[in-house]
């Protein structure tokens, strides 16, 4: 084969790896930011995390409606305890996405892209 | 409400579906903390003690139940990379998992399933009688079709069948009597719903008694999207740190693999030769 066509498609195989490592990554984050709470499920995202704030902002913490993925009415009684989850929750899970995007970012071999020992 | 998971395993002469489900077991008792019960028949049950995996488990297993055999013609061809094979298919007695499960609350999973993280944990205290995954959702993103989507080109949507979960109760029991109805009545159903009946699918079963439960409506809430890697693609390894690495068939150039790694992430492994040929290794993560 030709060198400048094996260059060629071994970067095509790397950069197939690198899509598909990316799109685990994200669809990984996007699970853990997944919340059951009361019977109802929460996408924890900046919506989410902007209205709770503010509602607490406003001492509006005890027996909250919130609407929860599904737009089901869920009964939060204690929003401050909820609060501190979801943030929680919002910071590890987007910390270790960080962490790990930039590990593949910096990766420039097959081989580092998914940590083949 | 007591809660855990049911894995139903009946091998056939080209499949050893009780290794998968004690790799199955391991994995979701581990990563979501509750119990897991087996159920299986004699002759499974005679192959285990054989094979030096019945120890294993009795120590894994919540409780190993027993129940009859079911009858197949069904059959399908499994691959397994380039390779592939005509193997029976036994997975016509779902519905007995409602009767047997001794949990109140249930997650019945495929031996295929592999639990990875504890995002199911988030699903127990849904006020939902009945959940199941909603969709289908390729490792390498660009191989699904219509068909992994629907029931047929012009059905209902298409649930997977992979992970159940459900309130043992009496809506429940209508579900399952009735899944059990449209597969005694397969054929009147792919001609209602325009889907091929040469071979049985618990998937579609599943998915058109949920839409008539549903009051043929679709309906709003489902467990996660099945993340699945394919038949042809191969198990290549496991790192100590639980990292899987899959060669994934190429859709451009079906000749070649390139690799993919996940962790933490509840994989459907279709390539169930992959699975068993990494049976040590996957037990002793």
């Amino acid at each position: 084969m030709d060198e400048r066509l094996k260059n060629a498609l071994d970067f095509s195989n790397y950069r197939q790896t690198l899509a598909a490592q990316r799109r685990s990554l994200n669809e990984k984050m996007q699970a853990k930011l997944t919340y059951g709470h009361n019977g109802g499920i929460f996408k924890i995202d900046r919506s989410l995390l902007t209205f709770v704030w503010s509602l607490c902002a406003g001492h509006r913490t005890a027996d909250i409606v919130l609407l929860d993925q599904n737009d089901n009415p869920i009964l939060i009684e204690d929003l401050e305890k909820f609060k501190t989850e979801i943030f929680d929750r919002y910071f590890s899970v987007t910390l270790e996405y960080h962490k790990e995007y930039d590990k593949i970012k910096k990766s420039r071999s097959v081989e580092k892209l998914v940590d083949y020992e | 409400m007591n809660k855990g998971i049911v894995i139903l395993a009946h091998n056939n002469r080209k499949v050893d579906y009780s290794r998968m489900a004690l790799i199955a077991a391991k994995f979701a008792g581990k990563n979501l903390g509750v119990p897991v019960s087996l159920i299986t028949d004699d002759e499974t049950i005679q192959w285990m003690q054989k094979s030096q995996i019945w120890k294993e488990a009795e120590s894994i297993f919540d409780q190993i139940i027993t129940t009859e055999r079911p009858d197949t013609d069904n059959q399908r061809i499994l691959y397994d990379g380039n390779d592939h094979d005509r193997v029976p298919f036994l997975n016509s007695n779902r519905s007995v998992i409602w009767h047997h499960t001794p949990y109140e609350r249930s997650l019945l999973i495929d031996s295929d399933f592999l639990i990875c993280s504890d995002n199911l944990n988030n699903y127990w205290d849904i006020d939902e009688d009945i959940l199941i995954s909603g969709g289908f959702n390729d490792i390498q993103g660009d191989r699904s079709g219509v068909l992994d989507r629907w029931v047929s080109e012009t059905g209902t949507h298409l649930y997977w069948a992979t992970a159940v979960m459900f309130t043992k109760n009496e809506k429940s029991k209508i579900f399952f009597q009735l899944v059990d109805y449209i597969r005694e009545n397969y054929k009147y159903y792919a001609d209602l719903f325009r889907f091929k009946s040469d071979q049985y699918r618990n998937d579609i079963s599943f998915s058109v008694a949920k839409h008539i439960l549903d009051g043929f409506e679709k309906s709003q809430i489902s467990l996660p999207g099945v993340f699945t890697v394919q038949d042809k693609d191969i198990l290549e390894k496991i790192n100590d740190d639980e990292r899987m690495i899959f060669l994934i068939k190429s859709s451009i150039d079906t000749e070649s693999f390139y690799l993919v790694s996940i962790k933490d992430r509840d994989v459907h492994i279709m390539n169930k030769q992959s699975i068993i040929r990494h049976y040590e290794r996957l037990m002793s993560l």
